[in-house]
């Protein structure tokens, strides 16, 4: 027997685990930019606030669970929860939510299950979603530069007074009042938003307004715009399958299509609000896909999508949130392991599904002789 | 079904799975030279095990006794199609439980052949010449021919498919073969198709190996078969991927290809069959590559059966530190150096010295860093299902691995873990650097030893209920004997029906009451 032992697969994989997360990386950076430019400077402390937290909590947590922690460290995927962490909470909020979301995201959801591969959920997203039951007004409301709202303010978004205003929305009582703080306002997104009743990026190309300038309502809309290149980046580099955020996208353009009327567009949202007002892309791109918590066999991915793609729809205009992803997304992730146990594929050379009575191992095998 | 098969291999179609990898071939260096005959060697190592070391030959020499090329070394006690032959002429210095080992006096003395020339060969002939030519499987498990021929005779064989698909990168003895060796190696096909009585043969190559496709055409015209292209993936050569490529048939684990009528044969043997009958030659020697980045001169050699790796090694420019002048500036060279045995998927680590050319050998690799990295450490499993995507049997390797990991009996069969032909192609595309093979192999013989121990407990507990109904039997019979000795009648066949009849009648009496 000892000789079929030591039989070692090369492993020249094109990808290593460290290399796909930085990928992952890679194709958010310019929606995480494009972010920044419209809204100002919360987007990068609160990404900078939650890298550094995530990787705190979660180098202590290896370190009490007594695992190597640079090797655990290295494959990078913490990053990927900060980031999409940070990239979904709203700028403004303190630095402790912040502390205390990813808290939830990488010691409960992720190093209580057995850290990176084990997770149940979605960290970024049980993170968000904690915050979201624990501080709902704080959860809903973006503190962003009062330039952003109103162009003739005098204020600019990326200039330092509004740099120290988020600052000091960050870390309450840091700067006491030396600056004026009051550039920022508060602005609820998406269906709230000036963009209910028209879609802005239209009216602004058609009025012959600049696209990139930041009081053209445009922002969310040049977001999804990054967010949706950048996951089609992720499929080219086949780093994530087409089958989650095509059958998200199509469920939710399906389902607004087919409740879109014109007069009660301000109540359902017309399709084009519905994926490129909100965060749909980046749900469907970078949250739903993440590999762990979601499906693995491409069946059953495209049923995860379409029961995310409808909940995200169905909470959006029925519930009471907003925005959706986060709880669509939990809500898949209930239901991966089932639909990975029911959609399997048929194993090579089984007539119906492999739940059909599998044969015994040994009589299997002694049979099989002839391997040529 | 047949009729259907035999419809997709007559369609020019290139044949392909899904699933499977495509790792870079890297054959290149290695097939710019032509296939080349080795020197003898000075030692030949004869391994007296074959077939996955489940059978073991019985020496028909003594030490030190003097054999002539071509004599017979060894035979299986109960299995005269198992055989070996000396390689060469020299003498036997050394015979363990393992091996035979051959002092070579390069003279190879040889016994005078005595081939078929006769026109009409018939099945029988054929059979019988590859029976004594000892001629086992060249592509896999080295299972005998003859006996698979006989097997797939038996269930009535109507496709004959010659397997010429090498698909692991490194690998190239079966082009090399085609490219120099073609019309022998259709003239075996021939022969096998034949000896099996099969209907139709096809010989399948993959698509990118042009050489050897442009060799074979002239003497495919004047044969009756035909020449399939597959799509250059791995595993396109594993014998039931093969299959499916070619004729769209799934054979699960559980099934032979033979009993599907089936009957696949490896480019190799084919060759090994043409001058097994052609010229009444023993398989003593098979085409091996020999490749590597630390190679100079990386090559196909026709090499004698038994020849020491190390010996292959050092014919193509590769010094290890037993010929270097200086030893130690070869060691850290060394250090990281692996041979590999077999193709770098499905191959073996082995040690040079120890390991020589046996009929199922396709290749041996010397290892570098670029191309084989030490194994890194492995990261979590993050379940991205590339593994899924590349398995060629569409099983679901990480779930396989959660359930290895757990020892979930009930779910490894569930999931598969039987059909699982080992390709190593998930392991290959897995990020995170998990040995996913490994995992399953040691499953796999977990599985199998306890189903092993399971049959034989049952038998157990069989047995002892068995016993017990004997005991219990003897003892009623002893009480009936002492409280009425004067009835005792000898057993007879009319007394059982009488009581048996009694006996149905008294349970029929106890139901009816019962349903009352
Ligand atoms: S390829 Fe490796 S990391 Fe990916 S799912 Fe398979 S086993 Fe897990
Ligand atoms: S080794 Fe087994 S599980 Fe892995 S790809 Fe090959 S057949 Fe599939």
């Amino acid at each position: 027997m000892n000789e079929h032992q030591p039989s070692i697969p090369a492993q020249l994989a094109a990808h290593r685990t460290a290399d796909l997360m930085r990928q992952v990386i890679l194709a958010a950076a310019p929606a995480a930019l494009i972010s920044t430019w419209y809204f100002g400077y919360g987007v990068v402390l609160n990404l900078l606030v939650a890298i550094c937290f995530a990787y705190a909590l979660e180098a202590s947590a290896l370190y009490v669970r007594r695992r190597p922690i640079q090797h655990h460290l290295a494959d990078s995927s913490v990053l990927v929860t900060a980031m999409l962490f940070a990239l979904s909470v709203p700028p403004g909020i303190p630095w402790w939510m912040i502390a205390l979301g990813t808290g939830f995201a990488v010691l409960l959801a992720k190093q209580v299950f057995g850290g990176l591969g084990q997770n149940p959920f979605n960290p970024a997203m049980a993170g968000y979603l904690f915050l979201l039951l624990a501080f709902p007004l704080e959860m809903t409301a973006w503190h962003v530069s009062e330039a952003v709202i109103d162009p003739d303010s005098g204020h600019s978004v990326l200039g330092l007074a509004s740099f120290c205003g988020q600052l000091e929305l960050l870390f309450p009582g840091l700067i006491f009042s030396s600056f004026d703080i009051d550039g920022l306002v508060m602005a609820t997104p998406l269906i709230e938003s000036k963009l209910a009743s028209k879609s802005a990026l239209m009216s602004a190309w058609s009025e012959g307004r600049s696209l990139l300038a930041r009081g053209s309502e445009t922002g969310w809309e040049w977001i999804n715009v990054a967010y949706l290149l950048g996951g089609l980046y992720l499929i080219i580099k086949r780093i994530i399958t087409w089958h989650i955020p095509m059958s998200i996208l199509t469920t939710v353009l399906g389902w607004s299509l087919f409740f879109y009327s014109p007069e009660q567009s301000a109540i359902v949202g017309t399709p084009y609000l519905h994926l490129f007002g909100s965060a749909t892309m980046i749900g469907a791109f970078f949250i739903a896909t993440d590999p762990v918590s979601a499906p693995t066999s491409n069946p059953a991915r495209v049923v995860y999508g379409i029961i995310i793609g409808s909940c995200i729809y169905g909470v959006r205009v029925w519930g009471s949130y907003l925005d959706a992803i986060a709880i669509a997304v939990i809500f898949g992730n209930f239901l991966a392991p089932l639909l990975d146990h029911m959609l399997r594929p048929r194993i090579f050379g089984q007539i119906s599904h492999s739940r059909a009575a599998p044969a015994p191992l040994g009589q299997a095998s002694t049979e099989n002789t002839a391997h040529e | 079904m047949l009729s259907q098969a035999v419809r997709w291999l007559t369609e020019g179609r290139l044949a392909s799975f899904s699933g499977g990898i495509r790792p870079p071939k890297q054959t290149q260096r290695t097939l710019r030279s032509r296939v080349m005959a080795t020197p003898i060697p000075e030692r030949l190592i004869m391994p007296l095990t074959i077939y996955r070391k489940q059978e073991r030959l019985t020496p028909a020499v003594r030490i030190g006794e003097a054999v002539r090329k071509y004599q017979c070394l060894a035979t299986h006690l109960q299995d005269p199609d198992l055989i070996l032959h000396a390689p060469t002429s020299g003498m036997i210095t050394a015979i363990t439980r393992d091996v035979l080992e051959i002092q070579s006096d390069g003279l190879d003395q040889a016994l005078i052949l005595c081939g078929n020339t006769t026109e009409k060969i018939t099945q029988a002939d054929i059979l019988q010449s590859i029976g004594r030519a000892g001629i086992v499987g060249q592509g896999g498990a080295g299972y005998p021919t003859v006996k698979k021929i006989r097997l797939a005779a038996s269930a009535g064989v109507k496709v004959l498919i010659v397997n010429a698909a090498e698909c692991e990168p490194f690998v190239c003895c079966d082009e090399a073969l085609i490219r120099e060796f073609a019309d022998q190696v259709v003239k075996g096909a021939e022969y096998l198709m034949q000896a099996s009585a099969a209907d139709a043969g096809v010989i399948a190559i993959e698509s990118d190996k042009h050489e050897a496709i442009a060799a074979i055409q002239e003497p495919l015209k004047a044969s009756s078969l035909t020449l399939r292209l597959l799509a250059a993936k791995y595993p396109a050569g594993d014998e039931r991927i093969l299959i499916k490529s070619l004729t769209g048939q799934e054979i699960p684990d559980s099934a032979n290809p033979a009993e599907r009528g089936i009957l696949v044969q490896n480019a190799g043997t084919a060759k090994a069959v043409f001058d097994a009958v052609k010229l009444g030659q023993p398989s003593i020697s098979r085409i091996v590559t020999v490749a590597g980045a630390p190679l100079k001169t990386p090559k196909n050699f026709s090499a004698l059966l038994g020849t020491p790796v190390s010996d292959l090694l050092s014919w193509c420019g590769f010094e290890h530190e037993g010929h270097s002048e200086e030893p130690s500036a070869h060691l850290q060279h060394t250090d990281h150096l692996k041979i590999i045995v077999g193709g770098p998927l499905t191959g073996r680590r082995a040690d040079m010295f120890c390991e020589s050319v046996q009929q199922t050998t396709t290749c041996v690799i010397a290892t570098d860093k670029i191309n084989f990295p030490a194994s890194g450490p492995e990261h979590a499993c993050i379940r991205c299902g590339f593994c899924a995507e590349a398995c060629p049997v569409r099983l679901l390797p990480q779930q396989l691995l959660l359930h290895s990991r757990n020892f979930d009996e009930h779910n490894l069969n569930s999931h598969g873990l039987h059909s699982c032909i080992e390709c190593g192609a998930c392991a290959y595309v897995c990020p995170s650097k998990i040995p996913l093979v490994q995992h399953f192999r040691q499953s796999k013989e977990i599985l199998r030893d306890s189903a092993a121990e399971r049959s034989e407990s049952q038998l157990r507990q069989a047995r002892y209920r068995h016993w017990q109904t004997r005991q219990g039997r003897t003892a009623r019979r002893q009480v009936k004997q002492a409280a009425e000795p004067e009835r005792e009648t000898p057993f007879s066949r009319e007394n059982a029906r009488s009581e048996i009849a009694e006996a149905v009648a008294r349970v029929k009496e106890k139901k009816s009451g019962k349903r009352q």
